[in-house]
């Protein structure tokens, strides 16, 4: 077995000739049994990498490596649940899970998915089309959990729920996940959704990579500093700098101590991540990637 | 790992993606099973109707003598007009089979699944796209094949002896296809195109409406030049030609030539049915084997 989830190496996607990429040399190795919050603006790429990674698309440059095979080889091993979360509407839930097994001959896990779906107090009888968003959403990831997957995508999982069923579910996936040592990425926009569940960090910022690596170490890396206006930022790495009347305060990488006159803060994942959205030119910082294009 | 692999072999037959496909497409495969038993039902019945109906056609005389009937007894008999009506109604819903199959196919088959992802779904379980696309045909083709083979044997057997005044020539259109191979060649021409349709334009509604303009096309280049798939015969008489009723006129011209009128026709006789038939029906399995060649070839270049 490899200790590697998913290995990118200039990874592009290119949907027309015209318009540009929608992913565009993408270096990044996500470690086996990590769980990654992939975020990033709408349109920056999220369900494309996903799709890439679950053997759905075709890449148009570079190499995707999932669980030390392609994609397609992996098929068996991995599990994804698009951001539409398909089901067919004319299935029962009972008929859903049905398919799962049909599908999934060698893998497939009753208990587990029945489990899910008993969870959200769903009549198995009850047809697809018959629920709401959220209840398909269970429907969906109970399909995925019962394929015991080594590797689980999720493209924007906990958008249709309510406070407490993504709690909820949050929970049992991250339960299944560290029993199993499943690794899992997820995606969303809403960067609070994922700070609590999640170790490592994967942004997307117009098809590029903008971060990647460990949550921790990112953070780490980062330092969120106030002083007085026209005062230097060198030699640190600038994220962002905003200078408010007398006061300047930046996102910065520091490239050693930051003196007397700074004063620094440790930021949270929302801040770092907000930086580099708002400045798109801001020079990305891959931690852990092997083949990382700084 | 492999262990559990070789112990769990037997597991992964298409038993399961059969049983995935006939799930989730369960209204088709109902209709289509209940149209195919008032088809049956209909013939049986259309059969047992034979006989009354032939002697409604019989040869007649007023007064009655011995060996004919009166005619007044002989135009009682409305059997013969029910009969030749539900003949020919079966034989044109036979010939029409393709054009339903290539609009569920591109529609509901391909086209629908994926528009809203669910053909998606089934390559991320563990199933392979081009085993998911092969199961997904062979299965309706096998449904089609023995349901429209056994309709034309039953057809073959309500037709009884083939009276061309009660069920029609052997050569118009709809008798010609829903009396041959031809008519299973039609329906899986028509599942091929739909499903290549499908995966061309990955929308159930233009593919619904490709596939079926694509099968009108097909059908009517096949009736138009139905004539030139086999060489005709060629018959030049002086004088008035009279040609059986079983021909097949392609056509006939009167060239007067030295003062005596020359009549030649071109027709096919009634044993170039069977020529005909083979040649048809090759042709529309070519297509369909054509379309299904490009569907998986485009499945496999569109996907890792």
């Amino acid at each position: 077995m490899t200790d590697t989830a998913i290995e990118a190496a200039g990874l592009g996607r290119r949907f027309r000739r015209r318009r540009g990429p929608a992913l565009d040399g993408c270096a990044f190795r996500l470690p086996a049994g990590s769980v990654c919050a992939l975020t990033g603006p709408n349109g920056a790429g999220k369900s494309t990498l996903l799709a890439l990674a679950a053997g759905l698309l075709r890449p148009t440059e570079g190499t995707i490596t999932v669980l030390g095979t392609t994609p397609a080889a992996a098929r068996e091993r991995l599990a994804h649940v698009a951001q539409n979360k398909p089901l067919h509407p004319q299935l029962t839930v009972a008929g859903t899970l049905r398919l799962g097994r049909d599908l999934n001959p060698r893998r497939w896990d009753a208990r587990a998915a029945e489990r899910i779906v008993a969870e959200g107090d769903l009549d198995p009888d009850t047809k697809i089309r018959a629920l709401s968003g959220g209840q398909r959403t269970r429907v969906a990831l109970a399909l995925a959990l019962g394929k015991r997957p080594e590797l689980l995508l999720l493209d924007e999982p906990m958008a249709d729920l309510d406070p407490l069923a993504r709690h909820q579910l949050t929970a049992t996936l991250m339960a299944d996940a560290a029993d199993r040592g499943t690794t899992v990425v997820m995606s969303s926009h809403v960067v609070a959704e994922l700070e609590g569940s999640c170790d490592h960090l994967l942004l997307l910022g117009s098809g590029r990579v903008r971060l990647a690596g460990p949550l921790d170490d990112l953070l780490a890396a980062h330092t969120l500093v106030t002083g007085r206006a026209g005062d230097a930022l060198d030699p640190h790495t600038v994220v962002e700098s905003r200078t408010t009347g007398r006061q300047l305060t930046a996102m910065v990488r520091p490239a050693g101590p930051l003196g007397d006159v700074l004063q620094g803060d440790r930021p949270s994942l929302e801040e770092v991540v907000l930086a580099h959205l708002r400045s798109p030119d801001a020079p990305p910082l891959l931690l852990d990637a092997r083949e990382a294009a700084v | 790992m492999t262990a559990l692999a070789t112990a769990a072999a037997p597991d992964t037959r298409p038993g399961g993606l059969l049983r995935a496909v006939g799930r989730t497409h369960r209204t088709a495969l109902v209709l289509s099973l209940l149209a195919l038993a008032a088809a049956a039902v209909a013939l049986i019945w259309l059969h047992s109707l034979g006989d009354e109906a032939r002697a409604g056609m019989s040869a007649c005389s007023t007064p009655p003598t011995a060996g004919l009937p009166s005619c007044a007894a002989v135009d009682a008999i409305t059997a013969d007009e029910t009969y030749r009506n539900g003949i020919f109604g079966l034989a044109t819903a036979l010939s029409w089979v393709m054009f339903p199959v290539a609009a569920w196919a591109g529609g509901a088959l391909i086209g629908r699944e994926l528009e809203n992802g669910t053909a998606q779904l089934a390559w991320t379980q563990s199933v392979t796209p081009v085993r998911w696309l092969a199961v997904k045909l062979a299965a309706p083709a096998a449904l089609l094949t023995v349901g429209t083979g056994g309709l034309l044997l039953l057809n073959d057997w309500a037709r009884g002896d083939g009276n061309p005044n009660l069920v029609g020539d052997w050569y118009y259109p709809d008798t010609f296809v829903s009396t041959g191979p031809v008519a299973v060649a039609y329906a899986l021409a028509g599942l091929a195109l739909g499903a290549l349709a499908g995966l061309v334009w990955r929308r159930a509604l233009p593919a619904t409406g490709v596939s079926l303009a694509a099968s009108l096309v097909l059908h009517g280049v096949m009736e138009r030049y139905r004539e030139n798939l086999w060489p005709a015969v060629t018959r030049t008489e002086a004088g008035a030609l009279e040609l059986p009723r079983s021909a097949f006129q392609v056509a006939w011209s009167d060239v007067p030539r030295g003062g005596v009128p020359l009549t030649r026709a071109t027709f096919h006789p009634e044993s170039h049915f069977w020529p005909l038939q083979y040649v048809e029906t090759g042709l529309l399995l070519a297509v369909a084997g054509t379309a299904t060649a490009a569907a998986f070839l485009l499945l496999a270049r569109r996907l890792p």
